[in-house]
């Protein structure tokens, strides 16, 4: 059979073929307008007599522009057929019922592993830095340990309560530096984990130092209440990004029976949950920060009830939801 | 092999086809898209100066959004592709040929920031010219790939030329050959045009015979085995 006569005997069908697959990619508000609507079948029937007509194009080795034509044909509709449709409410509503505390959980070696890199550096800093307040001059410089006890001094108190508009400024700043650390600590981690265990240990000996000069210079009171609430979604929030570096890090470090892309692939996979649900906990931590913690008239007792509450939230949250059989 | 090819196979048993960009292409998208990023920026920063403290912290989410999830909104989109990719007729796709999914989407534009370490997208870089598909790092994580949107073909119709049989029996090879030197027939210079149809001449008739004619037979030649006849 010639190429001409091959063309001739089945572009019908494949014109056919292709005008069903550019409805179906042109969306839904022209079907409205009184257009018969898209048969699936008959789709599905289209597509797989053009893969034989391809393979056979191949085979006999037909000119150029058939075998592109019949590719084009082949692969858009290989999209439009097998694509996965991972939008809808529904899902989202799984991820955070079951996906997301189930992920933590089974990731709980990970997530203890980032926690101690976080957390006892920054206990250690912090109480170094309580005995010799010196040392926060080796983490930060002069003015901004000047600006800290500045910022949380009982005299601020009374002369500088934030407006609207400054409240909507630091959620703004909230927003993009610390989703953007945890977003930098997840992806470091494909440096074999050493990029996460660095942005972990950096971060906590920031905060130690910062919360241990400020306890030594008896700002405490209005530092931790400050940063008591939203640390709860907070700090879980960078330790749960940084496991999911380790994770990518562990993959590349020890790949088991895959190769090393494989591994890391499906470490991706696993650990998308997370990078989800770690993002919704920095937006609300965000927000608490830049709304509720800045509020200085609300008492000290109501702000430590909820920061406990907040607590036991997420740690339960993360503990114990989903763990039934959905 | 010089051909930068990569094939996923489909249920059906064919092979797609994709070409996977390489680095001179995914840098000009790359700067189309830094500059239309830039240009909303400073658009938005007029705004938000205007606004005071609520406009600079909607700027900042905004800076925020367009820094981690520009890419991610575009290609998720029908096309697959940012503005700078579309304008380079890039597209991602995943491995096996399928739209980007919204997990694969987000995964490679969060490493994006790994592909930028130590500095200037030196990984990225080190990982697109070591790797035939001319994955970075985020591509390899998200089993993703930046391939070439196909480009039709030109439809081998050179109407004038009358068909010609060929002398002797050609092997499918030899006859792909010829036809395809007809497809490419009006991109080439006549010269070179000559050139190639005399390296074709046994197909029909004498290499002896002028130069004119020999190209006008071997591309008639073209004419008979795509299956015209008169």
């Amino acid at each position: 059979m010639t190429p001409l006569h091959f063309e001739k005997l089945y572009s019908a069908e494949w014109d056919e073929l292709e005008a069903q697959l550019l409805r179906i990619m042109e969306g839904r508000e022209k079907q409205r307008r009184g257009l018969e609507p898209v048969r699936g079948e008959r789709v599905a029937e289209l597509y797989r007599r053009a893969c034989e007509h391809l393979a056979l194009a191949r085979a006999r080795n037909y000119p150029r522009y058939l075998l592109d034509r019949l590719d084009r044909i082949t692969a858009d509709a290989h999209q439009v057929i097998y694509q996965h449709r991972e939008y809808g409410l529904l899902r989202i509503k799984r991820a955070f019922l079951y996906g997301f505390p189930r992920a933590v959980r089974a990731h709980a070696r990970y997530v203890w592993t980032s926690a101690a890199l976080f957390f006892i550096p920054m206990l250690l800093v912090g109480w170094l830095v309580y005995e010799r307040p010196d040392l926060i001059l080796s983490v930060t410089s002069a003015e901004q340990a000047a600006g800290y006890e500045e910022m949380y001094s009982k005299a601020a108190e009374s002369t500088r309560i934030r407006d609207a508009q400054t409240d909507w400024f630091a959620f703004g700043f909230y927003i993009r530096n610390n989703i953007g650390i945890s977003f930098q600590c997840f992806a470091a981690g494909i440096v074999f984990g050493i990029g996460s265990m660095f942005f972990l240990v950096f971060n906590g000996v920031m905060i130690g130092a910062v919360a241990g000069y400020l306890t030594e210079r008896g700002l405490s009171e209005t530092f931790y209440s400050f940063v008591v609430t939203h640390g709860a979604f907070e700090l879980t929030a960078i330790v749960l990004s940084g496991a999911a570096g380790l994770r990518l890090g562990q993959a590349l470090v020890a790949p088991g029976r895959r190769t090393r892309i494989q591994s890391l692939t499906q470490a991706a996979r696993e650990t998308t949950v997370i990078i989800y649900g770690f993002v919704v906990m920095l937006l609300i931590a965000a927000a608490i920060e830049a709304f509720w913690s800045s509020a200085r008239w609300i008492p000290l007792t109501i702000k430590y009830g909820v920061a406990a509450l907040c607590w036991i939230g997420v740690l339960g949250y993360l503990t114990f939801q989903g763990r039934r059989e959905n | 092999m010089l051909d930068s090819v990569v094939s996923a196979e489909t249920p059906e048993g064919i092979l797609l086809e994709m070409r996977p960009a390489g680095m001179s292409a995914r840098f000009c998208a790359f700067v189309i898209d830094w500059l239309i990023r830039l240009a909303i920026l400073y658009g938005a920063a007029f705004i938000a100066g205007i606004l005071g403290g609520l406009g600079v912290g909607f700027w900042l989410i905004l800076f925020f959004v367009l820094d981690w999830f520009y890419p991610v909104v575009f290609e998720l989109r029908r096309g697959g592709a940012t503005p700078g990719k579309k304008a380079m007729g890039l597209k991602v796709v995943m491995d096996n040929g399928l739209p980007v999914t919204p997990a694969a989407a987000i995964t490679r534009n969060l490493l994006r920031f790994a592909d930028f370490l130590p500095f200037l997208y030196g990984a990225a870089i080190v990982s697109m010219l070591v790797r035939a598909d001319g994955k970075r790092l985020g591509d390899l994580t998200a089993a993703t790939v930046v391939v070439h949107q196909p480009r039709p073909a030109p439809k081998a119709t050179l109407d004038m030329v009358t068909p010609i049989a060929p002398v002797r029996p050609l092997s499918q090879r030899d006859q792909s050959a010829v036809i395809a030197l007809a497809a490419r027939a009006p991109t080439l210079t006549l010269e070179r045009l000559d050139e190639l149809a005399l390296l074709a001449a046994s197909v029909q008739g004498e290499a002896r015979e002028p130069q004119e004619q020999v190209t006008r037979r071997v591309l008639g030649v073209a004419q008979w085995l795509l299956g015209r006849r008169s």
